[in-house]
C-alpha cells in the first residue's frame, strides 16, 4: 500500500506481518475449499458476528449484573497505556454508565463496531467492500481500488478505510477518527491519532480470524493487538434487522430538559 | 417512544373527524400549476419527463441482471420539506434561510399531486402541518429532524445513493445518515408481521428491465415530509426502478395504506448518474440538538 502513513506504521506493519504469519501457520486450512469471488479472492460475503464479550470489556473480566464474564481479546492481556492515559481509563471505567459514548447511541467507531453483539453483513466487489451493521445501521465502505486515504485530518466516527489483499488476507488501514469513541464499555479509549491495521483471514468458509493492530502515540506507549473470530450466520433466513438505539429512550430524542 | 401517532392523539382526531367527515374530504383537483420559481438546470419534471430511447437496453451484470449500478443523484428538485406544495409550504422557510425555492412535486397520481388521505386523516395531516414550525409536543416534530431514519420512500428523494448489484441481491447505500437497504432477489418471504422496521423489509425481482421491490413491515413512525405526511403500520409500497438511459434511472412507487389513505397513490423520482466515487460519513444522530432548539422553551 502506498498510503502516506505515520512513520511508526512501518514498525506496526512488520509486527503485524510476523504475527499474521504465525497465526496463519497455526490455523492451516486447505485454501482450495474457501469460496472465492470471480477475481480469485476469498469471498467474505455473508452475515457475521462475534461470539465474545469484547464490547463490554476487551480485557479479562468477571461477570457483573447484565454483563457476562469474558476472556479478553487483547493479545498478551495488557494495554500499554501512558500513565496519564491509564488514569483517564480508570476514570472512564468509574463513569462508564453515562460517559460511554455508546450509551448515547453514537456510532461506536472501529474496531468496536466489529465486536458489538449484533450481526453485520459483508458485500464484496473487486474495488469496494461494504460492511453494513445492524447496530444503528452503521456502514463501512472499504475501498480496495488502490486509492489512498483522503488528506486530513478528518474527524469521522467510523474512520476512513482503505483495503488491500495480502494472499488470502484482507488488510484494512483505518485513519481519520475523532477522539469520541471507546473500545468498550470498560472505558478503554483513544485519541484522534488512532490508526488501525485490520486483518481478515478466512479460517474456513464459516469463520474469519479478525485481528486488529491499534496504534495511537498520544495514548499508548506501543502498538497493541486484538484477535478474535467472526462466525458466519448459517440460518437460511438470516438477515439484518434494525437496532435503532436512539429511538428507544424518550430522554434521548426528547429535547434534553435544560432544567 | 410509545407510538405517538397512533395513541390517544389519533383517537381524538378520529372522533373529531367523525363529526365533520362530510366536509373534510377535498375532491381531487387538476394538475398543479407550473412552478412559480425557476427550476434548476437539468430538472426533470415528473409530469413531463424526457423521451428516452425505448430501444436502449441496459448492460447486464455477470449474473444477468440489467445493471443499475453506480452513484445516482436525484434530478427532480424534490425537497423533503414538502412533496405536495413545496413552493408555498416552504415560502416562510426560504424567506428566512435565503435558500433557493425548490419546485419538485413527485406525486403523479392523483393528478393534483396531493396525498389522498381518508377524511379523518386530512384533518390530522392539516394539524401536523400547522404544528410543524413550532410543535407543541415532541411527537409533532418531524422524525428525521429528531435524528431518526427517513424510511421508504422519503430516503429516495432525500439525496444521492449508491446502488451495487450482487448475485441474488441489490444493495442501496444512501448518502444521508448512512442509511441502507438490502434487497434480496431470491424470492424469500418477508419477515414476520410482528417485525416493524424504520426502513421496511424489501424483497425484489426483475420484470424485464425493471427492478420491482415490495416494501413491507414498515413501522408507523416515519413521515413523508417535514410538514407531516404520515402513515400507519399498514404502509406498503411497490417500487419500480427502471434504467431509462445510460445516465437516467426512473423510480415510481405505488403506495397504499388502508388505514390512512383513500386509495393507492404514486410518486415518481428521476435520477441522473453522478461522477463521484465515494460516500463519506454522514453522522446525523450524534450531537443532534434539533429537538432541543425547536421545542426548547415549550418543553420546560
Amino acid at each position: 500500500m502506498t498510503h502516506r502513513l505515520p512513520r511508526s506504521s512501518i514498525v506496526t506493519s512488520i509486527v503485524v506481518l510476523v504475527a499474521a504469519a504465525v497465526s496463519i501457520a497455526g490455523a492451516q486450512t486447505p485454501s482450495s475449499t474457501l469460496p472465492r469471488t470471480p477475481d480469485g479472492k476469498p469471498d467474505l460475503s455473508g452475515i457475521w458476528q462475534v461470539m465474545n464479550t469484547a464490547a463490554w470489556d476487551i480485557q479479562d473480566h468477571t461477570a457483573q449484573k447484565g454483563v457476562p464474564a469474558g476472556v479478553g481479546v487483547v493479545v498478551g492481556g495488557e494495554i500499554p497505556y501512558k500513565p496519564e492515559a491509564l488514569a483517564k481509563k480508570r476514570e472512564n471505567y468509574a463513569n462508564r454508565a453515562t460517559a460511554d459514548p455508546e450509551s448515547k447511541c453514537y456510532l461506536p467507531g472501529v474496531p468496536r463496531i466489529m465486536y458489538m453483539s449484533y450481526p453485520f453483513q459483508i458485500f464484496q466487489k473487486p474495488n469496494q467492500i461494504t460492511m453494513l451493521f445492524e447496530y444503528v445501521h452503521a456502514t463501512r465502505p472499504i475501498y480496495t481500488n488502490g486509492t489512498q486515504h483522503p488528506p486530513g485530518h478528518i474527524d469521522w466516527w467510523m474512520g476512513d478505510s482503505r483495503g488491500r489483499w495480502e494472499g488470502d488476507t484482507l488488510v484494512v488501514d483505518v485513519v481519520h477518527f475523532n477522539d469520541q469513541t471507546w473500545f468498550d464499555r470498560a472505558g478503554n479509549f483513544h485519541s484522534e491519532q488512532l490508526h488501525l491495521v485490520e486483518r481478515f483471514t478466512p479460517l474456513d468458509r464459516d469463520h474469519i480470524t479478525y485481528e486488529v493492530t491499534v496504534e495511537d502515540p498520544k495514548v499508548f506507549t506501543a502498538p497493541w493487538r486484538m484477535s478474535m473470530v467472526l462466525y458466519r450466520h448459517r440460518e437460511p433466513n438470516a438477515q439484518l434487522l434494525e437496532y435503532e438505539c436512539f429511538t428507544f429512550d424518550n430522554e434521548f430524542h426528547a429535547p434534553v430538559p435544560s432544567k | 417512544m410509545t407510538r405517538p401517532l397512533f395513541g390517544g392523539v389519533i383517537a381524538s382526531v378520529v372522533a373529531g373527524a367523525m363529526l365533520s367527515a362530510g366536509v373534510a374530504r377535498i375532491a381531487a383537483q387538476g394538475p398543479p400549476p407550473p412552478p412559480k420559481n425557476p427550476p434548476p438546470p437539468g430538472w426533470i419534471d415528473p409530469r413531463n419527463p424526457p423521451k428516452e430511447d425505448p430501444n436502449w437496453q441496459p448492460p447486464r451484470t455477470p449474473d444477468g441482471q440489467p445493471t443499475i449500478e453506480g452513484q445516482w443523484g436525484q434530478a427532480s428538485d424534490i425537497i423533503t420539506y414538502s412533496i405536495e406544495d413545496p413552493e408555498a409550504e416552504r415560502a416562510g422557510h426560504t424567506a428566512i434561510s435565503g435558500q433557493r425555492p425548490m419546485v419538485g412535486r413527485p406525486i403523479i397520481d392523483p393528478v393534483d399531486g396531493k396525498i389522498p388521505y381518508q377524511p379523518w386523516a386530512v384533518k390530522f395531516a392539516a394539524f401536523l402541518n400547522a404544528e410543524h414550525i413550532k410543535p407543541s409536543k415532541l411527537e409533532y416534530l418531524d422524525p428525521v429532524s429528531r435524528g431518526f431514519q427517513e424510511g421508504v420512500p422519503r430516503i429516495n428523494y432525500q439525496g444521492a445513493m449508491q446502488i451495487q448489484q450482487f448475485p441474488g441481491m441489490v444493495l442501496i447505500t444512501y448518502d444521508y445518515h448512512h442509511s441502507y437497504r438490502v434487497i434480496p432477489l431470491d424470492g424469500r418471504p418477508h419477515v414476520g408481521k410482528d417485525v416493524k422496521l424504520w426502513m421496511g423489509d424489501s424483497r425484489g425481482h426483475w420484470e424485464g428491465n425493471t427492478l420491482v421491490v415490495d416494501v413491507a413491515n414498515n413501522n408507523d413512525q416515519t413521515w413523508l415530509q417535514i410538514v407531516g405526511g404520515f402513515h400507519s403500520d399498514a404502509f406498503h409500497l411497490v417500487e419500480r426502478w427502471t434504467p431509462a438511459a445510460p445516465d437516467h434511472l426512473v423510480y415510481i412507487a405505488t403506495i397504499d395504506d388502508a388505514k390512512v389513505y383513500a386509495r393507492p397513490w404514486k410518486l415518481r423520482v428521476d435520477y441522473r448518474r453522478q461522477k463521484v466515487d465515494e460516500q463519506w460519513e454522514s453522522a446525523v444522530w450524534e450531537g443532534n440538538r434539533t429537538a432541543d432548539v425547536v421545542l426548547g422553551d415549550s418543553k420546560k
